[in-house]
């Protein structure tokens, strides 16, 4: 296919053209720079429709884009892209998200609102490149790329304790990759090739230290995702990063860590995660019950739903580690239900927070009389994120515990059995979270005066609205996405699990 | 190889062994009268004045630098000027190179002033 | 005998000494207020001397007896060096002028001093080695003093000169050991007698060492680096730019040269000090640079930290099946750390008001927001010096890091990979304060250095997307071994 035709290709880089634009407005068109990015946004959105058109989940190589870039020393790196079954739900919840996070920065972002723009922008590049990329290189650059978008929304336009939440998040994340990087190179030099098919295909070439190379790419991805103990850096940029970073990183970014598993650990060190799996899925436990208890323990709204996010990547971790089809696809359809449901969650917070600037709970209570709508929206999304059977969050948990359950790998139902106690956490905090905010006489006088969202405030929410109950209700054609890649790699492992015992 | 050296050695011992000697002679059996005149810096008997330690004149040391580069490197003339028949041509050649460096140098210090005293 | 071919092969260091021979004379009668003159002429002069390079590369020529060598390894340093040259007059028109110390000798000094380095990437004799050094050596120690008056800038002068004396001091006696284990000065000499097993083995040891300690001081390795903070710092800032470029990739040619050529017998003594030499400058440069608030010093620290990025790649010299690699990954990293050496040191003579002030952490606040171009500059250098994907900076170290695993020294490359996470954090602390605290930065713009930082962005930046072009320049320039 054509450079300039490859709708991937477009894809990825149209939000530059944005960027473009954006770099040439002069300072005080602040709308003009809304409407550009928006724009931008859509325009990306409308190609990654067009990608799904097109997209046929029985093939492996969809839209495949492979062009030489150059070789380093004998072993070429290459522009390799392309999407299946595991990328095609990351790449459209990225183009999703992106417009309606930088719809709500309408009003929310009045400074320097051409850098927050370009950075957001450039943030969808890396995270559709994270999400693209076959080459073990190319991934690499999208992924640490990511970072400097995220870093400066972080640290220019966060709160208070912004600047430390921005380093911590960076050198984290930095920290972890660079053994990743490590890891990328011994396998160019074992192997001869960056490709990561290629490498699949001759995984026979390093089986040797595949443990240590799981254990490399394990922790970049598990400081991603954000796995327990490897989580502390994410409740600090939560709170502190702008509505919109919140959404994007909530959203996307750490589905890149739990992407990244699926895409590299698993089919390129497949006895390795057989091995570790129990490791990984009590990592994941833990993960839930503790991310539970403390969102349990929080006055500040904004902490309780970014601890709350610690205890679903659990579940999706849980679910990638029972290495069967069920626990893989629900960890893959988690991961879209939690971007979908903790970017709302975000957005409401960030909402409340422009009206009243405090996200302390026990300055609400009783909002519901004062801003119904705002009320009514909340309560189903945080259904959806407690997890309530007929919204979108059951489907996902349901699943990956169905899957937990009947995991060989895993060998024991305990592991679902207790992770389901997570799901009660949920309720708890969640409810008590609402009803704190929401029910019972209105106490402060400044909230009786608050204004329930206009028009703009709604159509933000509305499309994700949408989604919880489409998602709940009938999530058949996102599981026909994700089935057959998702049958592949388990085929994959299987084969080697058998050899191990 | 060593032994052609040993000549060498002994006079070089020789020389050390005369001037401690003499030294030591002195100061064994000479005459010791010692007074004030007598423990003076000059005997002759100019009354010292001033520090011992006196400054001098920075335009001294840059005279020193200068004499030191353009002396040392006017000896290279000399070896030149021994073999200059067997080496001929080229050899007057790369000296003029040479002097034309060293002329470079000497309009530089001319021309900064480093040649007048004021 | 000398032959045409003999001159041809070190022509370009003729044109570069003997154009500034000839600028010292012509600078006389320039009067002080044009010395821009003379800063166009020494570019002239230098880029009369690129052309030469250029022409002559690709042949490899060994001349004057086996004296020097013209070989693919040394167009391409001296392209750096002359390259390196003309950014530095760039930098320092300006400067010198506004800081007063404006006087000719500063471009002539600087030419002298390049000569030295590209004699230095041909010397093949080991007393070359030392002209060359010291050709390279003697100009720096006046241009760190050219501020004289100035108490930093006599001090750093001082303080450089008598550590470079005593490296030099390290080189000579080196040197004469190895002539005494070998009866031999040439390279070609000495690696005969060592391949024929006649050497003394214990005397050409210690010889080999006594060039290590050398060198190490000029590419300031630790711990050799003591010097590197005080002089950086007190040097006037174009000087610094130029030693933490060119006088780093002379040494480095130096070092190269020699190891490659003479020592890989004794890689089995060699690699292990090397190996902890590399592992002390990573972590030393990079650690102690945490603590610094002074951007002069952080960036002297830095380039410390960078030495011992290209010396774990340089531990396997010994391994003949890695060199081919070694040498590209060096000199691959030294155009991309150059690139982004020079545009961060031109931001430092940007802020810089007055001599050594204003180059504090706190005087970069504001930037990002008054001066975004700027910004985004320096954002670009940081990063390329972190190793972020997308510059020129992460290239350089993909390269060195896969030499280091290649060679199997994977423990040494996970102290990199580490050292470069804790490098990221005061790197990020420069644009903390650009982008993240409020200021009002008041900054000494030029045209010319303007002209440095935004070419060298865009190098690093672009550079980056097309790395092949950089990389075969660098795996053509292969180092004539015996």
């Amino acid at each position: 296919m054509e450079f300039g035709i490859n709708p991937l290709v477009l894809m990825t880089f149209f939000p530059l053209v944005g960027v473009l634009v954006l770099v040439f407005l002069a300072p005080q068109q602040k709308n003009a720079m809304r409407w550009t990015a928006l724009g931008t946004s859509l325009v990306t959105f409308a190609i990654s429709l067009w990608v799904l058109f097109l997209f046929d989940p029985n093939k492996a190589d969809n839209l495949l884009v492979q062009i030489p870039w150059f070789r380093l020393a004998g072993v070429p790196i290459q522009i390799l892209m392309g999407v299946d079954g595991l990328s095609i739900l990351m790449v459209l919840l990225t183009t999703f998200l992106t417009p309606i996070a930088i719809l709500s920065t309408w009003k929310a972002v009045e400074e320097q609102v051409k850098g927050f723009m370009i950075f957001f922008l450039l943030l969808e590049v890396g995270m559709l490149g994270v999400f693209l990329a076959l080459d073990l290189v190319l991934f690499y650059i999208f992924w640490e790329f990511t970072l400097i978008p995220m870093y400066f929304l972080i640290g220019v336009w966060g709160g208070k304790n912004r600047i430390y939440a921005a380093v911590k998040f960076f050198l984290f994340t930095m920290a972890g990759s660079v053994l990743m990087l490590l890891a990328i190179l011994y396998l160019g030099l074992q192997a001869g090739s960056f490709s990561q098919p290629e490498l699949v295909a001759n995984r026979s070439l390093f089986a040797g230290s595949q443990l240590l190379l799981f254990l490399a790419f394990a922790i970049a991805f598990a400081i991603k995702v954000p796995v327990f103990p490897l989580h502390t850096w994410l409740p600090d940029a939560h709170v502190e990063a702008p509505t919109a970073g919140s959404v994007i990183l909530a959203g996307v970014l750490l589905k890149m860590g739990a992407y990244g598993f699926l895409r590299f650990n698993l089919p390129l060190f497949p006895q390795a995660s057989v091995q570790a799996a129990p490791v990984m899925a009590v990592l994941a436990i833990i993960g839930i019950l503790y991310g539970g208890a403390v969102a349990f323990a929080q006055k500040d709204i904004k902490k309780l739903v970014a601890y709350s996010s610690v205890a679903h990547l659990g579940f999706v971790m849980l679910g990638i580690f029972a290495l069967n089809p069920e626990g893989l696809s629900g960890g893959i359809l988690q991961m879209v239900n939690h971007g979908i449901s903790t970017g709302a969650l975000f957005l409401l917070v960030g909402m409340i927070y422009e009206r009243r600037h405090t996200r302390e709970m026990s300055e609400y209570g009783g909002l519901w009389k004062a801003m119904p709508i705002f009320g009514g929206i909340s309560l189903v999304v945080v259904l959806s994120s407690m997890g309530l059977p007929g919204l979108n969050g059951f489907v996902g948990e349901f699943t990956i515990l169905l899957g937990a359950f009947g995991s060989k790998v895993l060998g024991s139902p305990w592991f679902a059995g207790i992770a389901t106690l997570g799901v009660i956490l949920a309720a708890a905090y969640l409810l008590k979270m609402f009803e704190k905010t929401f029910l019972g006489p209105i106490t402060k006088e400044e909230n009786k005066s608050l204004k329930d969202l206009n028009l703009r405030e709604i159509i933000t929410m509305v499309p994700l609205l949408v989604l919880i109950f489409w998602l709940g209700i009938y999530p058949q054609p996102f599981f026909n996405l994700i089935n057959p890649a998702v049958e592949q790699l388990v085929q994959l492992v299987q084969s080697a699990a058998l050899v191990l015992h | 190889m060593l032994m052609e050296f040993l000549p060498l050695l002994i006079i070089l011992l020789l020389a050390v062994f005369i001037g401690v000697f003499v030294v030591v002679l002195g100061s064994t059996f000479g005459p010791k009268r010692p007074g004030q005149r007598k423990n003076s810096p000059y005997e002759s008997g100019m009354v010292p004045y001033g520090p011992a330690k006196r400054r001098i004149s920075v335009r001294y040391y840059l005279i020193a630098v200068l004499f030191i580069l353009f002396d040392i490197e006017v000896v290279f003339l000399v070896p030149w000027a021994v073999v200059v028949r067997q080496i001929g041509v080229p050899g007057l050649v790369f000296m003029i190179i040479f002097v034309l460096i060293l002329e470079v140098a000497h309009l530089y210090a001319w021309k900064k002033g480093a040649l007048e005293w004021d | 005998m000398t032959r045409m071919i003999d001159i041809y092969s070190i022509l370009p260091v003729m044109i570069v000494a003997g154009w500034a021979l000839l600028l010292l004379v012509v600078d006389l009668w320039i009067p002080r207020h044009r010395k821009g003159i003379t800063a166009l002429l020494a570019a002239i002069g230098l880029a009369i001397a690129l052309g030469f390079v250029l022409a002559s590369s690709g042949n490899t020529i060994l001349g004057f007896n086996q004296m020097v060598v013209l070989d693919g390894f040394s167009s391409f340093m001296q392209v750096l060096f002359l390259v390196s040259g003309m950014v530095a007059v760039a930098l320092a028109y300006d400067y010198i002028q506004r800081m007063n110390i404006n006087h000719g000798e500063f471009y002539v000094l600087m030419m002298f001093s390049i000569a030295g380095m590209m004699l230095m990437s041909q010397a093949y004799n080991l007393l070359m080695v030392f002209l060359a050094l010291e050709l390279l050596s003697i100009p720096l120690y006046v241009l760190t003093g050219f501020a004289r008056t100035r108490l930093e800038s006599e001090e750093a002068s001082l303080k450089y000169f008598l550590l470079g004396a005593f490296a030099s001091g390290f080189v000579l006696y080196g040197t004469a050991l190895i002539f005494s284990a070998t009866g031999q000065l040439d390279f070609v000499g000495i690696a005969a007698v060592v391949t024929a097993g006649s050497a003394n083995s214990v005397l050409f040891l210690i010889g080999a060492a006594l060039l290590l300690v050398g060198f190490g001081f000029k590419i300031a390795a630790v711990p050799f680096q003591m010097w590197t903070p005080d002089v950086y710092q007190g040097a006037p800032t174009p000087v610094t730019a130029f030693m933490s470029v060119a006088v780093k990739a002379a040494g480095f040619a130096a070092l190269m040269r020699v190891f490659l050529v003479l020592f890989p017998s004794l890689s089995e003594h060699l690699t292990p000090i090397l190996w902890v030499m590399a592992a002390l400058t990573m972590i030393v440069g990079n650690i102690v640079a945490l603590a610094q608030n002074n951007i002069k010093r952080m960036l002297a620290y830095s380039a410390i930290a960078h030495a011992g990025y290209i010396l774990m790649a340089f531990v396997a010299f010994g391994n003949g099946e890695v060199v081919g690699n070694t040498v590209a990954a060096t000199l691959f990293y030294l155009v991309a750390y150059g690139l982004t050496s020079f545009g961060a040191w031109a931001l430092v003579i940007v802020i810089e008001r007055e001599y050594g002030k204003g180059i504090l952490l706190d005087d970069l606040a504001g930037i990002g927001k008054h001066y975004p171009w700027l910004g985004v500059a320096m954002l670009v250098f940081m990063l390329s010096f972190a190793g972020v994907p997308l510059t020129m900076g992460f290239w350089g170290k993909f390269y060195l890091f896969r030499t280091a695993v290649q060679a199997g020294y994977i423990g040494l490359a996970i102290i990199g990979l580490l050292t470069s996470v804790a490098s990221a954090y005061y790197y990020l602390r420069v644009v903390v304060y650009m982008f993240m605290k409020p200021g009002e930065p008041k900054l000494q713009i030029n045209p010319w250095v303007s002209l440095v930082i935004g070419v060298a962005a865009l190098a690093v930046l672009l550079l980056s997307l097309i790395p092949w072009t950089i990389l075969e320049l660098a795996s053509r320039a292969v180092l004539l071994l015996q």
